[in-house]
């Protein structure tokens, strides 16, 4: 019966009909048409992209009274997004990081979706503190919350055994900057290998969010108002030194991007592989496969305590929805969807992301999903940016970049913190 | 006769309509907003030549500046003399040389993503070819893509690669006006190969090859896919043109204006090489 059932729902969602209404979506999170282009399986989907492909999917076939369009774009779509809306084209929904809602609400770009969440039957109460955060700009809601994110320390058990860095079963992870380097070069000389694992080439988000968990670890100071960020200060320079030493004496691995990276971790080519929660589900799914070098090896755990207090830089990913015309049955649609996804949060969950909804956080469900308990902090040290702070996706490109040659060696920290500094000084004086 | 003018001018008008709507009229509007602070969605704020002058002391545009010359002139000499040398080689009436220009031009029809991807799998230092052919012979793997020395080179590889087709076309296309009977001539004459490329293919070809320099510098100028696709312009902006720079000053940043003063610097350096390139020749011409 299940395998007639999707080919039905499916032919079904293709029915045109006259008073099917239109709503466009873009979304990032990937294409992988080809492997879940027609799934309706939502429970055995995997990965960001395969979940939000399946749900999508089934979204379609059981509203068949609307035709949901949808646009993928490349990671992470947002010179797309601001051409769209240059251009008075912008879709009906798109995927957009919390930390980037107040660039495009402040210009009137998003239109609040306090009356298409009442529509849906959702209010802000319904999310996470960190989700309401995220989403809530002078008193209105501006997007649906979809998930909480942050860096973890993705780890090789059987690489941590054979450096006896494991304890009762469990990793040893440093508790300070000295610890850490002390441990790496343990690891080196026990495996051969270098501890961290890094995608450390065209990733500034990694770079930026390494600094910035650090310096909000040691309670710096980063925005002290709307248009300027501090980054000339010991706490920065004690974090690029630290990610220096680490790359001067070989104990991490060197010019890889996301891809070589994620190669390397699952080629047990490294010890920690610090990226985000996003990586939870394909590398559990590996270390459950026999055979594979992660089987029956992979643990994580928020970013260790290095300095100061614990402390994560978090954002999340959302749902808004740009300014433009839209007909009463498209908002009603556009609230069905919401709803939908809403209420297929824990789904979205199973990717690694902290769901943003508060039901599928007591769900007994979220919380015996792989290494949840682990990651569980992740949800109380998580800390957003101060919301005054705009252009944040830009700022983490320019930091990005100076961090990365700082790390590299091509610049000296102070060059590279004070070149950072003016270029994100620069950046927040323009805006207008 | 008037009535003749205007028809003349009503066959070009169609022709002229667009080429005023969709070039010339972005163009004087860019050269007007890029004295202007502006975002991309209407706000701004004048600055007179503020954008300018803040280019100028831009470390990274200039660096943006310095990269984009270096690709330009490591990619036109050398593209330039490649695809001549293919051409000489492969004008002849051979089904060899049919199949080998095909071959040659077939990099010039793929899409810049397709071409990136290509040169990925080539160049990445983890399990790329030239990867794989260093650790073979005892090497360590060169960091093509992640190096300050190295992405520049690797980025000018890569075009040149993509761009052999069309030059070396021009330059057949070229040989093959030559009169045979000079040829002929310089064979009684006894002249040795080298002499006979030097004495007269050269010359004859000199307005292609004009055409070509011209056009690969207009070209190289502008490059962008690449750097976008292969390096994103890192590490820290070693591979950055100043296409890249325009690109996410507009659009990742949203200083509009500010990227239009570079666009229009970036004009500006286009219409000096090509004017300086038809002033270099002009003298030549006159002189026959």
């Amino acid at each position: 019966m299940r395998r007639w059932l999707a080919p039905l729902l499916l032919l079904g969602s293709c029915a045109q009909g006259p008073d099917r209404t239109e709503i466009h979506l873009q979304r990032f999170f990937g294409d992988c048409s080809a492997e879940y282009g027609r799934s309706l399986d939502i429970g055995g989907a995997e990965g960001e992209c395969g979940i939000v492909t399946t749900l999508l999917n089934r979204f379609r076939a059981e509203n068949p009274d609307i035709e949901l369009k949808i646009n993928i774009v490349a990671w992470p779509g947002y010179a797309q997004l601001a051409a769209q809306m240059a251009a008075n084209e912008p879709p009906d929904l798109v995927t957009m990081h919390q930390g980037l809602i107040t660039d495009y609400q402040t210009r009137g770009l998003l239109q609040p979706l306090d009356g298409v969440l009442a529509q849906a039957g959702l209010q802000p109460a319904d999310f996470t503190a960190a989700g309401q955060r995220g989403v809530v700009k002078d008193g209105r809601v501006y997007g649906l919350p979809w998930d909480t994110v942050g860096g973890l320390f993705h780890v090789n058990t059987r690489l941590f055994e054979q450096a006896g860095l494991m304890e009762g079963g469990r990793p040893v992870l440093p508790r300070s900057a000295d610890e850490l380097l002390a441990h790496a070069r343990r690891f080196k000389a026990a495996t051969g290998k270098p501890y961290l694992v890094q995608s450390s080439v065209n990733d500034p988000a990694t770079h930026t969010r390494n600094l910035y968990t650090y310096l909000l670890a040691q309670e710096a100071v980063i925005f002290p108002d709307a248009r300027h960020v501090r980054l000339r200060t010991p706490e920065a320079k004690r974090v690029l030194e630290l990610f220096r030493t680490l790359e001067r004496e070989g104990l991490t691995t060197t010019n890889q991007d996301n891809p070589a990276a994620i190669a390397s971790f699952l080629g047990g080519e490294g010890g920690v592989f610090p990226t985000g929660t996003w990586m939870i589900g394909p590398f559990d799914a590996e270390a459950k496969t026999p055979g594979r070098p992660l089987y029956g090896a992979y643990a994580v755990f928020p970013y260790p305590r290095l300095f100061g207090r614990e402390a994560s830089f978090v954002d999340g990913h959302s749902w808004v929805m740009p300014r433009r015309e839209r007909t009463p049955e498209q908002e009603a649609a556009i609230a069905r969807l919401l709803r939908f996804m809403a209420e297929r949060n824990f789904d979205w969950s199973r990717t690694g992301h902290l769901p943003a909804v508060q039901a599928v956080v007591d769900d007994p469900r979220f919380r015996a999903l792989p290494h949840r308990a682990d990651i569980a902090p992740l949800a109380s040290n998580g800390r957003l940016l101060p919301p005054y702070v705009q252009r944040q996706g830009a700022i983490e490109g320019l930091i990005g970049e100076e961090v990365a040659s700082a790390v590299a060696g091509t610049k000296s920290v102070d060059r590279a913190l004070a070149d950072a500094e003016r270029r994100v000084n620069e950046l927040l004086a323009s805006t207008l | 006769m008037r009535t003749a003018r205007w028809q003349g001018l009503a066959y070009v008008a169609p022709f002229l309509i667009l080429y005023a709507a969709l070039l010339i009229f972005p163009l004087l509007m860019g050269m007007g907003l890029s004295f202007y602070r502006a975002d991309l969605f209407g706000a701004k704020v004048w600055t007179g030549l503020g954008n300018y002058g803040r280019l100028l002391s831009d470390p990274v545009f200039l660096h943006a500046l310095r990269n984009t010359f270096k690709l330009v002139l490591l990619i036109v000499p050398t593209l330039t003399a490649l695809t001549l040398a293919l051409a000489v080689a492969l004008n002849r009436r051979t089904r060899g040389a049919a199949v080998l220009r095909g071959v040659f031009f077939s990099s010039s029809v793929l899409s810049v993503t397709i071409v990136t991807l290509i040169w990925r799998f080539v160049l990445t230092p983890d399990a790329g070819l030239f990867a794989e052919v260093a650790q073979a012979l005892g090497r360590e793997p060169l960091p093509w893509l992640s190096h300050p020395d190295l992405t520049i080179p690797a980025l000018a590889l890569t075009t040149i690669w993509w761009s052999i087709g069309l030059p070396m076309m021009l330059f057949l296309a070229g040989l093959q006006q030559i009169p045979s009977d000079m040829y002929e001539a310089a064979a009684l004459d006894r002249s040795s190969r080298w002499t006979t490329f030097r004495r007269i293919t050269l010359p004859q070809l000199r307005r292609t090859l004009l055409l070509v320099v011209m056009l690969q510098t207009a070209a190289q100028l502008q490059l962008f896919g690449q750097a976008q696709l292969l390096t994103a312009g890192g590490p820290s902006g070693a591979s950055r043109p100043v296409v890249l720079f325009i690109f996410e000053v507009a659009f990742v940043r949203w200083e509009l204006g500010y990227a239009l003063a570079a666009a229009e610097i970036l004009f500006t350096l286009v219409l000096l090489a090509t004017l300086a390139q038809y002033w270099a020749a002009r003298p030549r011409e006159d002189a026959r």
